[in-house]
């Protein structure tokens, strides 16, 4: 990775609620133009790193830098403005607006006119294969098409970075595949990705390095091959068991 | 077709007949019936307009706010005090009533709209009644004997007032004001952005925030706007009904009204509070001339609100759709959980 430079970086990111540390001293930097994968248990506080980062939570600790600026307890409109995009695990569609209403409801500082955010919804909408459906109500769409909708309201703020918390759960496997070709296809674009996902079937094919958190520490970091050998990883999976045939879940 | 075309560019044929021959009612409307419908009329259009104010920050922005009434007495009394107090003519009055309500609704707004759901309808209900009671015993706004405005002349630098200062003159105001109020309300929150991202705020806050929507901002847009509207009928009710009391124009029942009309008309939609606010003006108003009673129609009101919550949450507008079935309601009464942060 000698042609990267680093577009997020956290540095001893702490978060507690009471006497909870959901997140303890997260060091970890994403190099821009990769997609990075976050595994670990449940409670292991990967949704909670994603809503410290992206300003939904104030730190107790640590800092945040985007892109070469510390962003640190930032509002999250201005750090998606900023250009670092998110998506929720429970999907959130406005409903009662059409496909194209929830695009045009993004807002962005790139002093677009009203005609080219109109066109670029036209553009995404294609690109996401549900211009089909632009001018229906969103809470008529599917569970999957929901899951589109909301990645192509995050590409209408033309993001650096798009954090995806679970964008493959509760998807069927031609929608799946539908969604992961798209991300494959950003991230060609130069659109870096950071991404939680259970699936490690869909984090084995996708993630360029992945993460792993365990009780709010991040324990472990490589290509999915070496983090899926790693002991302590191991440990955060199975409790401890060391046969050798074991490994982290697939 | 543009974006900014005319709203009846818009219409399909059969709706643009409909909408010019209801134009062209309202128009005519004090010429047809006189002067007794032409006071009915504008009582209409003044509660159609209030009821429209309340539903920008309830309807559009799920706000449940139970002080919206006490804009209207602000804007009375603002225009009231600018003409009594200081002598200046009503447009003044209608000029300072407009900046009071902003100014007011702006510094209420800041710490009012952290809270949600029933936390915010208790603060804006403390807030109305604080407001009420201040004005009971202020002098500028005449305490307990309330505030005499003086008539206006029927003459405004030499020039005859059309139909000089009579109820057809006021018809016409308010004609002006609730036209005004729907079609801002058309533009702002139906076909501009700035509606969606209002919409977008009551539907998810945070995923509003995680598209860029400075939600906080947005909220108190909103709540200014739809304080100011309130205002400008108050300045306009004061003018035409010159005695105007805190007892009366900071009455919790006008606030009561305009949600009672916007959730029977249909929360969160252009048309719903014209459906609303005729349903309930022309109950009270004829119970009270054909019945002898101004507050008879308040149980059947009872009645009405309770129907609509349990068979048709979504209000006239929700029937007119066919939104009846079982499922429908369930759906729809979640949706209203929802929209009020109840759930």
């Amino acid at each position: 990775m000698t042609d990267r430079d680093t577009i997020l970086k956290t540095t001893d990111l702490t978060k507690r609620f009471g006497a909870l540390t959901a997140n303890d001293e997260i060091s970890l930097a994403v190099e821009r133009g990769e997609i990075r994968g976050i595994i670990g248990p449940n409670g292991s506080g990967k949704t909670t790193f994603f809503n410290t980062v992206t300003g939904f939570y104030e730190p107790d600790g640590g800092t945040v830098h985007f892109d070469g600026e510390e962003v640190t307890g930032w509002e999250p409109h201005r750090l998606a403005r900023r250009g670092l995009g998110r998506t929720f695990q429970i999907v959130s569609p406005f409903k009662n607006m059409t496909v194209r209403q929830n695009m045009l409801a993004v807002q962005t500082d790139d002093g677009r006119s009203r005609e080219e955010k109109r066109d670029r919804v036209g553009e995404i909408l294609e690109f996401l294969e549900i211009d089909h459906i632009a001018d229906n109500e969103a809470r008529g769409m599917s569970g999957g098409q929901q899951k589109l909708l909301e990645l192509g309201r995050v590409l209408m703020l033309d993001p650096d970075v798009v954090m995806l918390d679970e964008p493959a759960a509760g998807v069927n496997p031609a929608l799946e595949s539908r969604i992961m070709d798209h991300i494959h296809e950003l991230n060609d674009d130069g659109t870096t990705f950071v991404v939680i996902e259970h699936d490690m079937h869909v984090m084995k094919t996708l993630a360029d390095t992945v993460s792993v958190f365990d009780s709010g520490r991040h324990i472990a970091q490589g290509d999915f091959e070496e983090v899926s050998q790693d002991e302590a990883v191991r440990e955060a999976y199975l409790g401890g068991t060391t046969a050798e045939d074991d490994e982290v879940p697939v | 077709m543009s974006a900014s075309a005319p709203v009846i560019g818009r219409l399909p044929g059969d709706q643009r007949y409909w909408f010019a021959a209801i134009a062209v009612l309202l128009l005519a409307w004090p010429f047809l019936f006189g002067s007794f419908w032409a006071r009915i009329g504008l009582g209409a259009l003044m509660w159609i307009g209030l009821a429209q104010s309340w539903n920008m920050i309830g309807g559009y922005a799920g706000y449940l706010d139970f002080g919206h009434g006490a804009y209207f007495g602000i804007g009375g009394f603002a225009a009231g005090i600018a003409m009594v107090q200081f002598g200046y003519p009503f447009v003044v009055g209608f000029a300072l009533a407009i900046v009071v309500a902003a100014v007011l609704a702006y510094l209420v707004a800041v710490p009012t709209l952290r809270l949600t759901g029933a936390y915010f309808a208790i603060a804006t209900w403390a807030l109305a009644e604080s407001l009420k009671q201040a004005a009971l015993i202020l002098e500028i706004t005449g305490g307990t004997f309330g505030l005499s405005l003086p008539r206006s002349p029927d003459t405004f630098i030499g020039i005859a007032v059309p139909f000089a200062i009579s109820e057809t003159f006021f018809y016409y105001v308010m004609l002006v004001l609730c036209t005004a109020t729907m079609l801002l309300t058309y533009y702002l929150f139906e076909r501009h952005e700035f509606g969606y991202r209002v919409k977008a705020l009551r539907d998810d806050q945070d995923a509003a925030e995680s598209l860029g929507i400075d939600t906080t901002r947005v909220k108190r847009q909103v709540y200014v706007l739809s304080c100011v509207v309130a205002a400008t009928f108050g300045s306009v009710y004061a003018w035409y009904i010159v005695f105007i009391h805190p007892n009366d124009v900071l009455a919790p029942i006008i606030t009561d009204r305009m949600v009672i009309m916007a959730l029977l008309g249909g929360l969160g939609t252009l048309t719903g509070p014209i459906f609303g606010g005729l349903l309930v003006f022309l109950l009270q108003r004829l119970s009270s001339v054909f019945l002898g009673s101004s507050t008879f129609y308040l149980p059947l009101i009872g009645v009405l609100i309770m129907v609509t919550v349990l068979f048709a949450p979504s209000g006239i507008i929700g029937i007119l759709r066919g939104e009846v079935g079982r499922d429908d309601v369930r759906k729809n009464l979640k949706e209203l959980g929802e929209k009020f942060d109840l759930l």
